[in-house]
């Protein structure tokens, strides 16, 4: 059974008006679902992976915490969803079953797999690129539509190369999707925010192990909810333009550019994973070759599509237009929500650059990115992001980014702010 | 009361009817693979409302619309409409400050040419009795009485039919908006003709015009029987002459589409006195022959689609500087049916190359 296809809506905002030889047209695209699974939900898969490494005894309840969250998850899912935990360390293992596969949850496997989860023990490396490998094989067995994954993790990912990492993650992009938590001290945002982008997952750090259980209880009724287990924003262009970048911009910013997918010459699909009943934005700019005045263009048609590739049935589509003018008033307007997600991109950008440079030791650089980001944060009203920063910097004045660097930061709340650059706030409706 | 026989039953069927067709391919890059949206699916191009060349032939009455040598679309629209004694034209020239005006004139002129097409049928069934009523009423008076009488219910009944269409244009220009609302909405001007056996009646909004050709040998002189609504135009009919170049003189003071206000056309109706011609037409032609004497110099005799191809030929040799639209008909209508061609031979070119 598929859900209700009416029940997926795009929205266009964007100034169509362009002044004569203007070559560029940016839209923003909401696209917005109410389709939740419900009784119609479509087979699912979970595999949850558990960073095993000797840290995760320091302090033990890092450990224990784990496995409760772990054992939760497991409670949270559905009757007849497929699962697997799998303990991760230098290399991956399987905790439950434990044999490479997956089990289908009923109360009889919840609890067996809880019982292998309480025996695991802290001990060995990361190496996160593994697990995802494992989690990959697990789910290429499975036929379920949404494939969804948690990866904890406590450490830095040292047991392999950046290299082996991104190289182990594109074997797995497309496959499943991955929400990844950090906790303790020691973990590294951009290793996170890599494997969300890659898989289209979100990314985040806690700040107090309590929280675990709540959050992994959170990500898998989610991953219960969706009802498209794999949706491409699907890109037509005419003859002769090019897709400068197509980005989701919020709930965070995700950049999709790179991630096409060839449908045919003009046509291309871009990843977009799982959707439940949820709404998001994204962010299209289009170079096209300038129109006379008074002409039209289609400068794309954007559509959403249930799987990826020329068969993959749309599911909703909406224009975005191009009309070139000489009334000046008409064409120098730039539409709101293109202006506040240009501003949230760069927000995200000047914090990790801000916090990159301060890493490297390069003040000057992380003074002025991250007064930009203090700016930012305050001109579109994003508190928390704002309260992020602070613990990072002193603000002299929000108003005009005037900030001082804090002598002395917590290593976690340089990664909680760097994790958490990419999320984004929507304009206030009154705004918009 | 005069149509006592026909109007218990069912309404009369449509007469044939035709309007401008749409281009068949993109005008920008030639494609022929248009999307259900209106956009070229190989260069994105929208495609306009019409061709840049269409001709309708209905036989009886027939029309030509022609792109012109300067313009990138053709923004005018035409319809026609012919049953047994009865013939209506429609011709709508989008305004061309407004945003995409070829929707406009087209979704006007369609739907006028429908509400003509569902009305024709019904205002022939008046005509007849009308008609008899007068001639035995008038015989039994001795031709003393109100012989105006049986004219006057046509000519209300040709009256009614023209505002229906002027409502219906009205809103196919309102529908070509949107359901949102854009800046500067699609805008047109609309002019239409009825003609019947008797009377010719003509409505209007904006400048376009209808002009009464009288044959060789008919009494009266070639007349324009609209008066433009442009400030050039009242002030003229108001015995004030302006200089054509002066600012705004040309200006629009009334048109179709959802910011208009003043809708309802104007109307006049002319009895000839013998037979001619009636030509609807958008300023693409009339801007070199504006004087109705200059018009029917160059209209040649022939029939309709001949005449409607000549003065567009003309205007196009002229210097085509606008879109020209031109329908011909003959007053009196052939009262035979056999001289309408059912099923109209409509022929639409996406081909934007100037002539």
């Amino acid at each position: 059974m598929t859900p209700d296809h009416d029940a997926i809506h795009l929205e266009v905002f964007q100034n169509e008006y362009l002044p004569a030889g203007a070559d560029v047209v940016d839209a923003v695209i909401t696209v917005t679902s109410s389709a939740g699974a419900g009784a119609t939900a479509p087979p699912a898969a979970q595999v949850v992976m558990i960073d095993c490494s000797g840290s995760m005894d320091t302090p033990g309840s890092k450990m224990a915490a784990a496995k409760a969250a772990t054992a939760t998850a497991v409670d949270t899912l559905r009757d007849g969803v497929e699962f697997a935990v799998v303990a991760g360390r230098a290399d991956a293992r399987m905790v439950y079953p434990r044999v490479p596969e997956l089990r289908v949850a009923s109360p009889h496997t919840r609890a067996e797999a809880k019982l292998a989860v309480g025996e695991l023990v802290a001990q060995g490396g990361t190496a996160i690129g593994t697990w995802l490998t494992l989690a990959n094989e697990l789910f290429a067995r499975s036929r379920a539509e949404v494939r969804h994954a948690i990866l904890l993790t406590d450490g830095r990912d040292q047991h392999e190369t950046r290299e082996q990492l991104t190289q182990r993650l594109r074997a797995c992009e497309g496959r499943f999707v991955c929400d990844s938590r950090g906790i303790g001290n020691d973990w590294v945002a951009d290793e996170l925010r890599l494997v969300a982008s890659t898989l289209l997952g979100t990314a985040d750090g806690l700040e107090d192990v309590r929280e675990l259980p709540a959050a992994f209880a959170a990500m898998t009724r989610a991953a219960m909810g969706k009802s498209f287990g794999d949706v491409s924003l699907r890109v037509w262009t005419p003859a002769g333009a090019t897709v400068r970048f197509v980005k989701q911009v919020y709930p965070s910013v995700v950049d999709l550019t790179a991630r096409r997918t060839r449908v045919s010459d003009r046509i291309g699909d871009y990843p977009t994973g799982a959707w439940g009943a949820e709404s998001r934005d994204y962010h299209i700019s289009v170079g096209v070759p300038p129109g006379g005045l008074g002409e039209e263009l289609l400068a794309a048609r954007v559509s959403l599509a249930n799987g990826v590739g020329a068969n993959a049935p749309v599911l909703a589509q909406a224009l975005v237009l191009a009309t070139w003018t000489d009334d000046t008033a008409l064409a120098t307007g730039i539409n709101r929500r293109v202006a506040h997600y240009t501003g949230q991109a760069e927000l995200a950008a000047a914090i990790q650059d801000g916090l990159a440079a301060r890493e490297a030791g390069d003040l000057a650089t992380a003074t002025s990115k991250l007064g930009r980001a203090v700016q930012l944060a305050a001109e579109s009203g994003h508190e928390d992001t704002a309260t992020l920063l602070a613990r990072v910097v002193d603000v002299v004045d929000a108003r005009t980014g005037t900030v001082r660097l804090k002598q002395r930061v917590a290593s976690v709340d340089a990664e909680i702010a760097s994790v958490r650059s990419v999320k984004t706030i929507r304009l206030k409706k009154a705004e918009s | 009361m005069s149509a006592d026989n026909t109007a218990a039953g069912s309404e009369p069927a449509s007469v044939p009817y035709g309007v401008s067709a749409p281009p068949s391919r993109c005008q920008e890059c030639g494609g022929a693979d248009i999307g259900p949206d209106g956009y070229c699916e190989t260069c994105g191009t929208r495609r306009p409302a019409a061709a840049a060349h269409s001709e309708v032939d209905l036989g009886g009455i027939a029309g030509v619309s022609d792109i012109g040598a300067r313009h990138h679309h053709n923004e005018d629209a035409m319809g026609l409409a012919a049953g047994a004694g009865v013939t209506a034209g429609v011709v709508c020239d989008g305004v061309s400050a407004s945003s995409r005006p070829d929707v406009a004139a087209i979704g006007a002129a369609a739907a006028a040419t429908e509400a003509f097409a569902a009305r024709l049928g019904r205002l022939a069934a008046v005509m007849a009795p009308a008609a008899s009523d007068g001639a035995s009423e008038a015989d039994a008076a001795g031709g003393t009485s109100d012989v105006s009488r049986p004219g006057q219910v046509v000519r209300t009944a040709s009256i009614a039919t023209l505002l229906e269409a002027g409502a219906a244009a009205q809103a196919g220009a309102a529908r070509a908006a949107g359901p949102e609302a854009v800046p500067n909405p699609p805008s047109t001007t609309f002019a239409a003709a009825v003609v019947t056996g008797t009377d010719i009646a003509v409505g209007w909004v904006g400048d376009s015009r209808v002009y009464w050709l009288p044959d060789p040998g008919t009494p009266g002189e070639p007349a324009c029987l609209t008066v433009d609504d442009t400030l050039a135009g009242q002030l003229a009919a108001a015995g004030v002459v302006v200089a054509a170049d002066s600012p705004n003189a040309g200006a629009l003071i009334r048109w179709l589409g959802t910011d208009a206000y003043d809708v309802e056309p104007h109307t006049a109706t002319l009895a000839p006195d013998g037979p001619g011609r009636v030509i609807v037409c958008s300023d693409g032609l009339y801007r070199y022959a504006a004087e109705p004497r200059q018009l029917a110099e160059v209209a040649p005799a022939g029939r309709p689609i001949e005449v409607a191809s000549a003065l567009v030929r003309f205007a196009l040799d002229a210097g085509g500087h606008d879109n020209v639209t031109v329908v011909v008909m003959p007053f009196p209508p052939d009262p035979d049916e056999s001289a309408i061609v059912s099923g109209a031979e409509v022929n639409g070119t996406g081909a934007s190359d100037d002539p």
